[in-house]
């Protein structure tokens, strides 16, 4: 029996589609026979369907709500709505057929009914939707600037945090393993949803478990389900979260299973608990990677690329991800001022550029300080002697330049400090002279490397044991 | 047997032989279609492949197996220098320094640390042996490390600790395997062969993936330490020499100038330029290349082979000795190397076993001469490299295959003539220099003889994907399919050791 009930209940999604066709036929020929009144009595039959079926569906529905777990707060308004609809379609067939003998329904305006119907429709559908599909579902796929005025904004998945300073006092359960239950698990096991009667949106509930039992054995994570169904294969029918939603990341898995290892503890810090920071790395908001600038460059077409490679440059991507690129003449030892020229069509892109051991003279200056997000300039081993150098101050994200085993000249040395982001500079096998004594740079201020290092002759190196 | 079971036979007999000719003819037709259909459409393929090149999308690295590809993710370091120390260095003689053990030198090994324990050659209940060396903090760091390595205590807080690195094997072979292919048994490729062939190399004049040994022995794992097991063999490291020719036989055989080599060499390209047009086979492309880069390579290895060019303080302070294989020289041409666009250079040193079964296997006597030998090479690698502005972007690393036991080794139950140490693999040290490391740091503890680790124990998977994590890779992204599934350099292992990054 209770199978019967099952099925009936879903061929609820089916059956309402009836009533809905039915009602906006009727509402439609209605409007289309407003003048010539010639179709009453059609009306009347469809309005009769209309009310027949949206019973059934009423009936279906209800053995959908009772069958299937949904919450009363999640159906309440799409259930009294849709018996709204069915009563709705029996009064306008009363009103409209002959053979009625109810007077007061007589004197109310058929318009009155219509638009009821329309609005009831309309809304009831919409709500019923809501509960199958999910209450964003129209919204989903629309882009994100209209989202946002629509002010729905993009859900981004936000992992759960952790302070740097104090994360030996951030409560696990509390801190981590709700919030990762909330992003991965709670949409479908929610008070409303309920799938497989479990509910994990706090405490009471998780302890509750679901319709197979407990999903909790405390300190044993491979026996309780919450644990042992994320680790299953994708493929595997008990695997959750479903496949095709986001998974939840290999970190927060082990989250899971170190807090059910630990008793389950709904009140513990992670001090408390003794646990290693190691557990949490993923969780540490990331340091961002300023090394190279923060702005966005427009993709190098691949021809592009192609034919710098055919002239020799050696071209590669920072990343798969950036835009940015590095060129080196590592295979072009016969670079000069003149080439420069072929690189002007990535300009923008260009954040390392190594022009180490080729034919360029300080003239290359001035077309370097064309490249408006250089970060790393490598000119070691060239003829440079550093004049005009100050054209470079201009670049404002130069970080690292290498002048080793150049002629660069110790008159020229002022000028790079003016330079405002550059941290370091490598002067070894230059003619500048090492001063006796160099400072630790300190934050934020140029270092020079003049290089030079020896390591002097102790006894030790000659005696043999 | 009677007349009827013959009879039998015989019939079962005519039956099978029918069914073998048969068979293929009956029951193949299907297959036999199919795969006849198939070629058909290959060959189609091909077929339209001569009219209409557009339709073969070639990509570099068909051309160029070491075309230089970008790393998923922004790299801190593009090179790395690896210095292996076959054999087995004591810890507890160079940076592991351990008081206590000290106290307790000569005394009998507590039961509780040999139950259950399988050692290479201890047996009974061994003595444990006091550090040989005088330890000191040095540097910024304040890090501890013995008078085994005075050049090196000056360059301390260049470089990045890892006290507790952690193996499973005991054994030379394997472990060499281990730490340098993920995998104790043979057939995966090495660190080297991966690093390689994810990003490729920049000098197209150059081998990717060069191997510097110190002359004398091997390692004991063979040439599988660097070889590129699965991986495509153009990814394999290429063993250079410091003596004598740097690669076998590069040389022009007698009387072949450079010029009738380069004529033959054309000539071959022509010829098989002409079967790439006719089959469009990208391979071709890719032998091309490679006649090429042989070519090339001729002069340009020995150029960069060839330390003798150095200034004489650079020798000096690497302690090189010219015309010799040696470490130190492998040290010099390491920083040449990545000085030219090397991605990877593997230097293996030998002579680490410390057993006491010998003078030079003692670690009071014979290990402090090997640490001699290294120590100012490195300090000099790290120096070098540090004032090119080459550290910055050059992972260096120093370890060996595992550690030593703290009890002095008593092969056979029996004292031996030389202070010696087991093997022990538990804990054991290891350090990293260069891009994105955290200087000065020291990630790891040992227990107060050195024994096992007490926190911050970190696998050899571990060592391999902070590696990968340097150089730009997800270690558990990076993987190549073979044998039906996905393989990777970690295995199903490895956590990035974010204690020794910047």
């Amino acid at each position: 029996m209770e199978v019967i009930q099952q099925l009936i209940g879903r061929l609820h999604p089916l059956v309402v589609h009836l009533p809905i066709g039915f009602i906006i036929a009727a509402l439609l020929l209605q409007w289309y026979d407003r003048k010539n009144k010639e179709w009453s009595k059609i009306l009347g039959i469809l309005f009769q369907w209309a009310f027949i079926f949206a019973t059934i569906a009423c009936i279906s529905g209800y053995l959908l709500y009772k069958g299937e777990g949904y919450s009363f707060d999640t159906v309440k308004f799409h259930l009294w709505l849709g018996i709204v609809t069915a009563l709705f379609s029996l009064l306008m067939y009363l009103r409209l057929s002959a053979s009625s003998k109810i007077d007061f329904i007589k004197r109310v305006p058929v318009v009155l009914f219509s638009f009821s119907l329309l609005f009831l429709i309309s809304f009831t559908g919409h709500l019923g939707g809501n509960i199958t599909h999910g209450s964003d579902y129209l919204i989903e796929p629309l882009p994100n600037s209209i989202k946002s005025i629509l002010g729905v904004g993009p859900e981004v998945y936000e992992m759960p945090t952790l302070d740097e300073d104090n994360w030996e006092d951030a409560v696990l359960y509390t801190d981590l393993v709700q919030p990762i239950l909330n992003n991965r698990c709670v949409s479908c096991h929610n008070a409303k949803k309920e799938k497989g009667e479990l509910q994990l949106e706090e405490e009471n509930g998780i302890l509750r478990g679901g319709e197979d039992g407990v999903v909790i054995e405390p300190n044993d994570p491979e026996k309780s389900a919450l644990y042992a169904r994320l680790i299953l294969p994708l493929e595997h029918e008990d695997h959750m979260p479903p496949k095709d939603k986001t998974q939840p990341s290999i970190e927060e898995i082990e989250i899971i299973k170190t807090w059910i290892a630990h008793k389950n503890s709904f009140d513990k810090t992670i001090g408390e608990l003794g646990l290693k920071k190691e557990l949490f790395y993923a969780f540490f908001p990331k340091e961002k990677d300023d090394t190279y600038p923060n702005v966005a460059v427009a993709e190098i077409p691949v021809d592009t690329i192609a034919a710098l490679k055919n002239k020799g440059f050696h071209v590669e991507r920072l990343s798969e991800e950036s835009n940015f690129i590095k060129i080196s003449c590592i295979n072009k030892p016969t670079f000069s001022d003149k080439d420069f020229d072929s690189l002007s069509s990535v300009r923008n892109q260009v954040v390392y550029l190594d022009l180490g051991e080729t034919q360029i003279t300080d003239a290359i200056f001035e077309k370097i300080s064309t490249l408006p997000n250089l970060t790393i300039l490598k000119l070691d081993n060239t003829g440079v002697t550093g004049k005009n150098i100050e054209t470079l101050e201009k670049l404002e994200y130069l970080k690292n330049l290498n002048l080793m085993g150049t002629n660069f000249e110790e008159v020229h040395l002022p000028k790079l400090k003016k330079f405002e982001k550059l941290q370091i500079v490598y002067l070894f096998n230059t003619p500048v002279k090492k001063p006796d004594h160099v400072d630790k740079p300190k934050e934020g201020e140029l270092f020079v490397d003049y290089g030079g290092y020896n390591l002097p002759k102790i006894a030790t190196d000659s005696i043999v044991f | 047997m009677n007349s009827l079971d013959r009879l039998i036979e015989e019939k079962l007999q005519r039956e099978l032989q029918a069914k073998t000719r048969r068979h293929f003819i009956k029951d193949c037709v299907a297959g036999m279609g199919g795969l006849a259909l198939g070629s058909l459409f290959m060959s189609c393929n091909s077929f339209l492949g001569n009219n209409d090149k557009a339709r073969i999308t070639l990509t570099e690295r068909d051309i160029n197996p070491l075309a230089s590809m970008a790393p998923p993710f922004p790299a801190k370091v593009k090179s790395v220098i690896y210095l292996h120390m076959a054999g087995a260095p004591s810890q507890l003689e160079m940076f592991d320094y351990k008081p206590t053990l000290h106290k307790l030198n000569n005394q009998a090994c507590p039961q509780s640390l040999l139950e259950g324990r399988k050692f290479a050659f201890i047996r009974g209940v061994p003595k444990l042996l006091g550090p040989q060396a005088e330890f000191k903090q040095h540097g910024e760091s304040g890090n501890w490390v013995s008078n085994f390595l005075p050049h090196f205590s000056k360059v301390v807080d260049e470089v990045a600790f890892l006290k507790a690195v952690n193996t499973d094997q005991f054994n030379h072979g394997p472990a060499q395997l281990f730490m340098h292919t993920g995998s104790p048994r043979l057939g995966r490729p090495s660190i080297g062969s991966w690093v390689t062939y994810g990003l490729g190399s920049e000098n197209q004049n150059l081998p990717g993936f060069v191997v510097l040994t110190s002359g004398g022995k091997t390692p004991d794992a063979g040439k599988s330490v660097w070889g590129s097991g699965f991986l495509p063999s153009v990814y394999q490291g290429v063993q250079c020499r410091s003596k004598g020719d740097p690669v076998l036989y590069i040389d022009d055989p007698k009387g072949i100038t450079r010029n009738l080599k380069k004529s033959t060499i054309d000539a071959i390209n022509n010829i098989n330029k002409k079967e790439f047009n006719e089959y469009s086979d990208p391979e071709i492309l890719a032998r091309i290349n490679q006649y090429e880069m042989a070519y090339r390579m001729q002069t340009a290895v020995p150029e960069v082979m060839n330390i003798n060019n150095e200034p004489e303080h650079m020798k000096e302070m690497y302690g090189v000795q010219p015309g010799k294989e040696s470490f130190a020289n492998n040290c010099l041409l390491a920083r040449k190397l990545v000085e030219d666009g090397v991605r990877f250079v593997q230097l293996f040193d030998w002579g680490w076993d410390s057993h006491g079964d010998s003078h030079s296997n003692a670690v009071d006597l014979g290990l402090r001469n090997k640490c001699t030998e290294i120590d100012r090479p490195i300090s000099a690698l790290l120096l070098d490299l540090k004032q090119r502005g080459l550290l910055e972007e050059t992972l260096v690393i120093w370890g060996s295959e595992f550690g030593r036991t703290p009890m002095q080794e008593n092969r056979e139950g029996k004292e031996m003539a030389f202070k010696g140490r087991d093997h022990h693999g538990d804990a054991f040290t290891m350090w990293m220099a260069g891009g994105g490391i955290k200087k000065g740091a020291s990630w790891g503890l040992t227990d107060e003889i050195g024994f096992s680790a007490l926190e911050g124990q970190v696998s050899v998977h571990d060592v391999h994907a902070t590696m990968m994590h340097l150089l730009g890779f997800d270690h558990e992204q990076f993987t190549f399919d073979f044998q039906g599934r996905p393989f990777r350099l970690t295995d199903v292992e490895g956590h990035v050791i974010h204690e020794i990054l910047a």
